[in-house]
C-alpha cells in the first residue's frame, strides 16, 4: 500500500540544507494501522507528508498503491491524494466560514463523487463519529475533539484506502485524545483502512498494530505489537 | 457547495468585498456617465439641429461643422439671391454666437420674421418675441436650469438683456436674440454666420442643392440631413478618443483594485487553500473558485454600477435640465463585459498563484 526505498529529504533553510529524512525504508501493507513515533524534529511529519504525496521527495522512491510518485507532476500528485488519501492534521484544518456538514462536503466535491455511489453515506460517517447533532455547527462553536472529529469525517467521507494522520491529538486532552483514538481504530477495522498515526504521546501506542520509531531522520525500530 | 463556500467567503470579508464591489460599481459608473454625457450632448446638438426644420444649410466656403466655431462671413444680402433661385421658398440669415462663461450656450441671432418661416414659429411657453435690442428669448430648459421667467434680466457677453418670452426647446439654439444685435456683438454688421433654408417642395431638394451648387459653386451646401450626420460623425471621431481613454482608464482600475482585492485575499486564506490543495483538489478547482468568486462581485458591482449611472443621469437632468446624460443598452452591455473582464484579468494571477500553493508550505503558513 505504502513503500519507501532509501527516502531522503532535504530542506534548505536560508543557505543552510536540513536533511529531515536520511534513507528511510519501509513498507506498509492495507488495512494496517502504523503508529510512527518519535521527537520533534526526527523527520515523521515529512515522511507522513511525502507518503501522502503533499511534498516532494529529494532522493530514493515513494510508492503509494503501487504508483511511484516521485516522478509525478503536480497534477497527478494531486490526484493521487484525491484518489487515494485522507488526511487528518494537528490543527484541524477546517474551513471556518463553512458549517461541518460543508467542510465534510467540500471533501467529496473535490474527489468529485456522488452520495452512496463512490463515498460513505454523509449521516452514517456522522453517526459513526458521534457528530451528528454538531452537523450544522460552524467549528468555531465546536470543541476541539468535536473539530478533529469532523476532520476526521472530512478524511474518511470519499473512503480512501490510507488515511494519515500528522498528531491529530496534539492539541487534545487525554479523554478526547482516547475517543479520537478509539475512532481511528474502529475506522480501521470497520472499513479496513490503511492508517498511518503520527504522534510523539507513548501512551497511544497501544491502539496500533505496529509501531515504528524515529530520530535524526532514520528508523530506529519497527516493531510488531 | 460551490456557492455555499463562495458565499460564505465573501461574507466572512464584508469589507473587503463591499469594497470590490464598490470599485466594479465605480467603474461602470464612469463609464456609463461620462459616455451618456458624450452621446447626450452629440444626441441633442444634433436634435436641436434638425428641430430648426429647416432643408438646406448655407454657409461660407470652408467653414466648420461646428456652427458655434464659425465666423460671420455670409453678407445677408446674399440671402435676396438664394430666394430668386427655383424651389426656395424662405431664406433665414443666423448669426451664431456662443457664450462660454457658464458652460457652452449657443446664441442665435435671428430676425424672427425669416426664422419663423423656416422653423414655423416657437412655441410659447410665456411672454412674447423680441421687439427691442436689448430684449432675448430663452428656451425653457435654459429658463428652468437658471431660474429665470420673462421680466428677468440676463447678461450675456458682456451685454445686459431683458427676458421677454420662453419658448420651446428644440429650434437650433437655447438663446435667441435679435440679429442686428448679435451682428453689433460681432461687430460684423450686415452679415451672417449661415443661412437656413426652407424649400417649396422638400422632394425637390436634390434639384435645388444642384441649382443653389451652380450659382453658388464656392459655398458649402448641405441638406440638413446630411449636415446632422456629418456632424454627428465629426462629434464622434473627436469623442472617439476620448471614449477609449475613458474605458481604458476605468478598465484599468477594475483590473488594478480586483487584482489587488483578489491578491489580498489568497494571501489571507493561504491555509484555506492549503485545505483544498491536501484534499487533492485541482488546479482547475481552485482557479475556478477565486474565478467565481470574482465574478460574483462583478455582478453586484455591475447592478450597482448600472442602477447607480441612471439614478446619476436623472440626477443630473434634474439639476441640469440642459445636460442630457445618454445612456444606451449598448453601452450597458459594453461597460459590464469591460467591468467583467477587468474582474476576471484582475484575478487570474492570483487565481493562478492559489492554484499552484505548496500544501505544506499553506499550513506553515500563520
Amino acid at each position: 500500500m505504502l513503500q519507501a526505498i532509501n527516502l531522503r529529504k532535504t530542506y534548505k533553510v536560508g543557505k543552510v540544507e536540513v536533511e529531515a529524512l536520511r534513507g528511510v525504508n519501509l513498507k506498509i501493507s492495507e488495512g494496517e494501522f502504523v503508529m510512527v513515533k518519535g521527537p520533534s524534529g526526527c523527520g515523521k511529519s515529512t515522511l507522513l507528508y511525502i507518503l501522502g504525496a503533499m511534498a516532494r521527495l529529494t532522493y530514493g522512491r515513494a510508492l503509494v498503491c503501487g504508483q511511484d510518485i516521485g516522478s509525478m507532476t503536480d497534477r497527478q500528485l494531486a490526484q493521487v491524494r484525491r484518489r487515494n488519501i485522507g488526511f487528518v492534521f494537528q490543527k484541524f484544518n477546517l474551513l471556518p466560514t463553512l458549517a461541518a456538514r460543508d467542510n465534510i462536503e467540500v471533501a467529496r466535491r473535490i474527489h468529485g463523487a456522488s452520495r452512496g455511489r463512490n463515498g460513505h453515506d454523509l449521516s452514517e460517517i456522522a453517526q459513526l463519529l458521534n457528530i451528528e447533532d454538531k452537523i450544522d455547527r460552524k467549528p468555531s462553536e465546536l470543541s476541539g475533539g468535536e473539530q478533529q472529529r469532523v476532520a476526521i469525517a472530512r478524511a474518511v467521507i470519499t473512503r480512501p484506502s490510507i488515511l494519515l494522520a500528522d498528531e491529530p491529538t496534539g492539541n487534545l486532552d487525554s479523554l478526547n485524545s482516547k475517543i479520537v483514538l478509539s475512532m481511528f481504530k474502529e475506522l480501521n477495522q470497520k472499513l479496513r483502512q490503511t492508517i498511518v498515526f503520527v504522534t510523539h504521546n507513548p501512551e497511544l501506542v497501544a491502539y496500533a498494530d505496529r509501531l515504528i520509531e524515529m530520530r535524526d531522520g532514520l528508523i530506529t525500530c519497527d516493531t510488531y505489537l | 457547495m460551490y456557492a455555499t463556500l463562495i458565499i460564505s467567503g465573501l461574507i466572512a470579508r464584508p469589507v473587503r468585498t463591499a469594497v470590490s464591489v464598490m470599485a466594479v460599481a465605480l467603474e461602470v459608473i464612469l463609464i456609463l456617465t461620462i459616455i451618456g454625457l458624450a452621446n447626450g450632448i452629440t444626441t441633442e446638438t444634433g436634435r436641436r439641429t434638425e428641430g430648426v426644420g429647416a432643408d438646406i444649410m448655407f454657409q461660407a466656403p470652408n467653414s466648420s461643422l461646428l456652427l458655434a466655431l464659425n465666423n460671420s462671413s455670409l453678407p445677408v444680402a446674399l440671402s435676396n439671391k438664394l430666394r430668386e433661385i427655383e424651389g426656395v421658398k424662405a431664406v433665414a440669415p443666423v448669426q451664431v454666437q456662443v457664450n462660454s462663461s457658464s458652460g457652452l450656450e449657443v446664441i442665435y441671432g435671428i430676425a424672427p420674421d425669416s426664422f419663423d418661416q423656416i422653423t414655423g414659429g416657437f412655441i410659447w411657453h410665456s411672454g412674447r418675441n423680441f421687439a427691442a435690442s436689448n430684449e432675448i428669448v430663452v428656451d425653457d430648459l435654459y429658463a428652468a436650469s437658471k431660474g429665470l421667467k420673462p421680466g428677468d434680466s440676463l447678461d450675456i457677453l458682456n451685454h445686459n438683456f431683458k427676458i421677454v418670452g420662453v419658448v420651446e426647446h428644440g429650434k437650433g439654439a437655447r438663446l435667441y436674440i435679435p440679429l442686428k444685435t448679435a451682428q453689433e456683438m460681432a461687430g460684423t454688421q450686415n452679415r451672417a454666420s449661415l443661412f437656413y433654408i426652407k424649400l417649396s417642395d422638400s422632394h425637390q431638394l436634390d434639384q435645388v442643392v444642384e441649382r443653389m451648387k451652380t450659382a453658388f459653386p464656392e459655398y458649402r451646401i448641405l441638406p440638413m440631413k446630411e449636415y446632422t450626420t456629418l456632424m454627428m460623425s465629426n462629434y464622434m471621431s473627436a469623442f472617439d478618443a476620448f471614449i477609449h481613454v475613458v474605458v481604458l482608464v476605468a478598465v484599468f482600475i477594475g483590473v488594478l483594485v480586483i487584482f489587488l482585492s483578489m491578491y489580498t485575499t489568497i494571501t489571507e486564506r493561504t491555509r484555506e487553500i492549503g485545505i483544498f490543495r491536501s484534499l487533492g483538489a485541482s488546479t482547475s478547482f481552485i482557479v475556478s473558485l477565486i474565478f467565481q468568486e470574482t465574478a460574483l462581485v462583478c455582478v453586484v458591482g455591475v447592478a450597482l454600477g448600472v442602477v447607480s449611472s441612471f439614478l446619476i443621469a436623472h440626477g443630473v437632468t434634474f439639476m441640469f435640465p440642459t445636460l442630457q446624460v445618454m445612456i444606451t443598452p449598448r453601452w450597458v452591455v459594453k461597460a459590464s463585459i469591460s467591468a467583467l473582464l477587468s474582474g476576471l484579468i484582475g484575478s487570474l494571477y492570483p487565481a493562478l498563484r492559489a492554484a499552484a500553493q505548496d500544501p505544506v508550505e499553506a499550513f506553515a503558513y500563520e
